[in-house]
Formats: structure tokens, C-alpha cells, sequence
């Protein structure tokens, strides 16, 4: 199950990752891209119109609109709206004249801003337009509720334009969803409020965007269980002496692993069980490690889950 | 100053930081505190996760405001709690201000606003603004707590004020609706020179029908506009008024300390007051290395020697690794203290589990309050 949905991941040509804030997407979208680079496939690794863009402080690069080759199959970017506006309009207008004539007005710059959804078609546009130059691109979506909400927009936009470009767009980018190696993958972590958002975020997806699968669930910062009975039991006889000072700590520690385990595998059980999908656990790793190296364990993790070598089911390592 | 002299006096507290941080638990520990001072609170909450009512101890509550049962010991104090909802926000003060029901109702009418008003970029803030300006000047409640959404939808919110002044700037409003009034004056378009080949070009991208309803929704929206425009400005002073106090939250890694250190920089710039710096979930442990088997004393004895020496060993790495991570989380604490020397800094131990009811969110934050130790 774990390999099946480690492989489904890989698979996947345009993958679109989001998961609730704090979950670690950006950490986790930098990984998934690394690996596949690392496998030789061409990847780019997109951040959507990003005003701080997150990848700088894993590549030691700020993304911009244009790829930029971090190293061999690796290209990271940011997609500015503005600029895939620019793009855009270039593509539906041929004379050059005209298209600056339309992305230099000041009036036509704000009717746009103000035109409900449009930065979030244009930037989804270059998504789909800049995937066929690549083997695999990798979307570091924004948060859960808020990465629905904008490919959504594919949906709206087709309700409201019966024909011209905008109705080109909408139909091309639910074609793009409906392809079987499009998904959406959601990153959660072992906390029961965003467990339980993820899986309100996967069925409102299933509901909301037709044919776009999500295929598997990352569950980031996993604790595999590795306590034997005998260290529960001991740990459990210890707590309810509440001891205070540094065997109080001591105690408090043990207690801190043993609920990071229980919380992991009870994570994994609500997941798999209401969204009926594998969940690929991933480590919690030393926080400590500088952003570049974190990405590298992960990429290492993921991997691993490929080949069938984690497994948080079970017993003992 | 300390926390519990702000829950007592200030009128607005704006928490902002990253998500994932219990941002939305400190804004209900906050009210929940002030409450029991006395005060009538609302918690009022832009984060369209269900954390605030889950650590309230309720199911789920929408727009509307909703009372949370207090003991006897609140006194005359009293807590409410809502989520703001964009689309029935924008339902409301349309309701409220459209100039006669026909307005209304061709607003309610209008196929652009039935499927997108609600969800446009930035509407949750323009929404935002407008539920606070709204309660705030109620008088209904002595302290509003707003729990703001992560990152960077926050400081939109902070913007708002002026970006809706920038959309609702009359030159363009003019430029887009005239060809739609001169169309039902003369019953053609009569547009000149660039406008008018940059609005064949918009009709060619969107289509003549749905500018046409585009402008007709902006049409009945025209006499929104002033209102809205006030409201807004009288938002941006609220923020500024001496009884308004933003607090950072944040939790002791990399990406939150980061977002906290960004929201530190933007609100000085701004010169909005940062009332406390609050640091969520920090890993308590001590610097020392125990000595496990002595500590277990009888215990260890006790174990089956084939397994004990084990469990000796794991419990010393767990100690070990709590240990690690307190020094780590120290680190980034200490950073964040450098970024703004002047501003007190409050940690919130973690504590397993989560929070889901309102003893449970007391005791998560008693150390907050705790009158006898000063937050410095």
C-alpha cells in the first residue's frame, strides 16, 4: 500500500501539493523534486506567485518567472501573475504592439486586479503552459482550503464564458485535471485538527473538481512505532507516580515519544480509513538540519517508501 | 507590559503568525481570560479551520455569534465567539446598505456576484474589515479578539483598507462603467481613442456579455462604495487607536520564527504597537544529563534484566533528544528576542494532546498569566 502510493506519486507528471500551513508542503514539494531529478527526469518545481518565496531559503536562490536551473533535471520558479498575464495575452494577441498596448494600461492592470479570479487562471495558465517543457512539474500550492479554492476556478470560469479564450483556458485546465497522471497530493502531519482538515480537504477536492484524483496522502513527521510492551507498561507505571524534577523529565520524555507514536499511528488509521487512499509516512527528522539538508533526508525517505522499506505499521525496526 | 493588564484593558487584539501554531487557541485564551476579568469578549475568527470552536469545546459555529456558557465565577463577564463567513458577511452589508430592496435584490440577482462575489481575491479581508468596523462600534462587546488567517492573507488584511480604496478609485470605475452608462443613454458604445481598442480587447478576452454584467455588477455596487470606503478608513484608525495592541504568535522552528520575524519588521514599520511576542509549543527540558538507572532507582531493579538495560538506554535517548530540540527551539527563541529587544516574549509550554474544551485551554495557558511572574 505504502509503495503503491509512494509510486503513484512518482508517476504523477503534474503534481499539485497543498496541505493545511505548518505541515511542511514547501519542505516536502522541494523533496518530491529532488528525488525525480535525481532519478534523471526533468523537473520543475513551481511556487505560485509567491511575494516571499519560500524555495530561496531551501536553494539559496530567490525563484523567478522565468526557470532557473538549480542543478542537473532540477529548475525551480515563481510564477508571477503578472507576468503570466503578460504571457498570456501575447498568446491570444499576436501583434506585439497591441499586447503591450493592453499589459501597460494602468486601467486594464486594475480592471484585472479587481476581476474576480483572474490572476488565479492566469498563473494556473503558465502552469499548464510550461508543463510541457518538463518530464514532471512539482506545485508547491498554497494552504489546503485556499489551493481548492483556486483550481476551482477552472470550474467557475467554465459556468460563466460560453465561448472565447477564457472558455479555451477553463476547458483546458479541467482536461489537465482530468488526466490520469494530473493529482493533487496533501501533506498532513500526526496532529488530529489537521488530520481532520486534510480529509475535509480531499473530499471537498473530489466534490468540487471533477476527474482530479488524489492519489495519496503524505503524512509528514511520522514517529514509527518502535516502544516494545515492556516500555510502555514501565512508562505507564512511572507517569502515575508523577515524579517531579529530572526523573519527572526523564518520565516526561519517554511519554513525549510514546504519544508522538500513538499519534502517528492513529493519524495513518483516520486517513487511510475516510479517504480510502495509502498514506506515505514520512520521518520526523532533527530540526536542527539547515533547510537543504532536511529536503535531502526527505528525498532519501521518500525513496526508500518506493522500494516498500518504510513500513510504520508494524512493530519493531 | 504583561498579558493579563492587556486582556484587561485593551480593546482590540490582533493576533497574527504562521499557521499550525495555535494562533487561534492563544486568541481564545485570551478572550476566554479576559472574560473572566469581567469583560464582555468576542473572539472573532478569519481562519475558516474549525480550531476555535474545537477548542471552545463546541462542534462548530458559523457568522453569527455565538454565546460560550462561562461558570459563575465570570461574573458579569461574557464570551462570544464567530467565524466570519465572506459570502454572508457580503450578504449582510448588502442588505444593510443597498438603497432600496430592488438594489438589493439585482445585486443578489447578478450572476457574477452568485458565483464569485464571495470568493473573489481579497474579499475575505474586504469582509474582514467590515464584520470589525461592524462589532467594533456596536458597543456590544468591551474587547474584540481577531484571530487573522496565516502568513500573507494577514498583512492583505492589514492592506485592505487601502487596497480597496485603490479599486474603488473613481477614474477607473468611470473608465469602466461609461461605455455601460452611455450604452443605456444612446444605446450604442461610444468609446474613443485607446479606451476604446483596449475595450475591444477586453471583449474579445471576455466576451461582450460578460462585461457587460461585469459592469452592471459594478454599477449596483457604485453606491456601496462610499460607505465602504469610510468604513474601511475608519479600520486603517482603529489600528492605530491606543487601545488596539497586536500580538505575534509564533511556534520555535525555522519557518515560524521566520513569518513572526516578518510580521515584527512590518508592523514596526507600520508603527503598529506589538504587544507581546507569544511563543507557542516550546519543548521544555532541562540542560542537565540524567543518570537513568539511578533515577529509576527500585524501579530498574524490579525490570527483567534481559530488557532492562534497554529500556534504560531508550529512555536516556528520548531525555537526550528533548534535550537537543530545547536547545534548538532556545535558539531560535533567542533570535527572535534580538529582532525586537523591546517587545516582551512569553512561552507557552506544549502539552500533549489538544485542547477541546475551556479548562483544557486555561490550563494550556496559565503560565501566561501567571501574575507573579513578569513576562521579561
Amino acid at each position: 500500500m505504502e509503495a503503491r502510493g509512494a509510486a503513484a506519486l512518482l508517476a504523477t507528471r503534474v503534481l499539485f501539493l497543498s496541505g493545511k500551513g505548518g505541515t511542511g508542503k514547501t519542505t516536502v514539494a522541494a523533496a518530491v523534486a529532488t528525488l525525480l531529478a535525481a532519478q534523471g527526469r526533468n523537473v520543475l518545481l513551481l511556487e505560485l506567485d509567491n511575494q516571499r518565496p519560500s524555495l530561496t531559503g531551501i536553494f539559496g536562490v530567490k525563484p523567478v518567472y522565468q526557470p532557473l536551473t538549480i542543478r542537473q533535471g532540477l529548475s525551480i520558479a515563481n510564477v508571477e501573475w503578472t507576468a503570466a498575464l503578460d504571457d498570456w495575452i501575447a498568446d491570444i494577441v499576436s501583434l506585439p504592439r497591441v499586447v503591450r498596448l493592453i499589459t501597460h494600461n494602468r486601467m486594464v492592470a486594475l480592471f484585472l486586479e479587481a476581476t474576480p479570479g483572474a490572476r488565479d487562471l492566469m498563473v494556473l495558465m503558465r502552469v499548464l503552459r510550461v508543463a510541457d517543457r518538463y518530464d514532471h512539474v512539482v506545485v508547491d500550492m498554497p494552504a489546503s482550503g485556499n489551493a481548492a479554492a483556486m483550481l476551482s476556478v477552472a470550474v467557475t470560469a467554465r459556468r460563466l464564458f460560453d465561448a472565447g479564450p477564457i472558455r479555451r483556458c477553463a476547458e483546458e485546465l479541467l482536461a489537465l485535471y482530468r488526466r490520469p497522471d494530473t493529482a493533487l497530493v496533501l501533506v498532513a502531519i500526526p496532529e488530529e485538527m489537521v488530520v481532520t482538515e486534510t480529509i475535509e480537504t480531499a473530499r471537498k477536492a473530489a466534490a468540487e473538481l471533477p476527474g482530479l484524483e488524489v492519489p495519496v496522502v503524505l503524512l509528514n513527521r511520522s514517529t514509527p512505532p518502535t516502544l516494545v510492551p515492556a516500555e510502555i507498561a514501565l512508562l505507564d507505571a512511572l507517569s502515575a507516580e508523577a515524579p517531579d524534577g529530572l526523573a519527572g523529565e526523564v518520565v516526561g520524555a519517554g511519554r513525549w515519544e510514546r504519544e508522538l507514536e500513538l499519534a502517528t499511528a492513529a493519524s495513518l488509521a483516520r486517513l487511510r480509513e475516510q479517504l480510502g487512499v495509502p498514506v506515505v509516512a514520512l520521518p520526523v527528522l532533527a530540526r536542527g538540519e539547515g533547510a537543504a539538508r532536511v529536503v535531502a533526508q526527505l528525498a532519501a525517505a521518500l525513496a526508500r517508501a518506493t522500494k516498500g522499506k518504510v513500513n510504520l505499521q508494524g512493530g519493531k525496526l | 507590559m504583561r498579558l493579563d493588564e492587556l486582556v484587561r484593558t485593551s480593546r482590540l487584539l490582533v493576533c497574527v503568525g504562521s499557521g499550525g501554531v495555535g494562533k487561534t487557541t492563544t486568541a481564545a485564551a485570551l478572550g476566554l481570560r479576559a472574560a473572566l476579568a469581567g469583560r464582555r469578549v468576542l473572539v472573532l475568527t478569519i481562519d475558516p479551520a474549525r480550531r476555535l470552536a474545537n477548542s471552545l469545546g463546541l462542534e462548530s459555529f458559523g457568522n453569527q455569534e455565538v454565546r460560550i456558557p462561562l461558570g459563575p465565577e465570570a461574573g458579569t463577564g461574557e464570551l462570544w465567539a464567530a467565524m466570519l463567513d465572506a459570502p454572508s458577511t457580503l450578504r449582510d452589508v448588502i442588505g444593510r446598505v443597498a438603497k432600496d430592496a430592488a438594489t438589493r435584490d439585482a445585486i443578489y440577482a447578478n450572476r457574477i456576484f452568485q458565483n464569485i462575489a464571495g470568493s473573489f481575491s481579497g474579499s475575505q479581508e474586504y469582509m474582514a474589515t467590515e464584520r470589525l468596523h461592524d462589532v467594533y462600534t456596536s458597543g456590544r462587546f468591551d474587547l474584540i479578539v481577531l484571530d487573522t488567517p496565516p502568513v500573507k492573507n494577514a498583512l492583505d488584511f492589514l492592506e485592505s483598507p487601502g487596497r480597496l480604496s485603490r479599486f474603488l478609485d473613481r477614474q477607473i470605475m468611470k473608465w469602466f462603467l461609461t461605455p455601460y452608462e452611455e450604452e443605456k443613454v444612446f444605446g450604442k458604445r461610444l468609446v474613443l481613442g485607446t479606451s476604446a481598442v483596449v475595450y475591444r480587447l477586453l471583449s474579445h478576452i471576455f466576451g461582450k456579455e460578460f462585461l457587460d454584467e461585469l459592469a452592471a455588477f459594478f454599477s449596483l455596487f457604485r453606491d456601496l462604495y462610499d460607505g465602504m470606503r469610510e468604513r474601511h478608513e475608519a479600520v486603517g484608525r482603529i489600528f492605530g487607536d491606543r487601545g488596539t495592541t497586536f500580538l505575534v504568535v509564533c511556534a520555535p522552528n525555522e519557518p515560524s520564527v521566520d513569518v513572526a520575524t516578518f510580521f515584527v519588521d512590518e508592523l514596526q514599520a507600520r508603527r503598529l504597537p506589538i504587544g507581546v511576542i507569544i511563543v507557542n509549543q516550546v519543548h521544555q527540558c532541562s540542560r542537565e544529563v540524567p543518570d537513568v538507572e539511578a533515577l529509576l532507582g527500585a524501579r530498574a531493579a524490579a525490570l527483567d534484566p534481559a530488557t532492562a538495560p534497554m529500556i534504560v538506554a531508550r529512555l536516556g535517548a528520548a531525555h537526550r533528544r528533548l534535550r537537543e530540540l530545547g536547545a534548538l527551539e532556545a535558539g531560535w527563541i533567542a533570535r527572535l528576542r534580538a529582532v525586537a529587544p523591546r517587545v516582551p516574549l512569553a512561552e507557552v509550554p506544549r502539552k500533549p494532546g489538544e485542547v477541546h474544551d475551556l479548562a483544557g485551554l486555561l490550563d494550556l495557558h496559565k503560565d501566561l498569566f501567571a501574575e507573579s511572574r513578569p513576562l521579561l
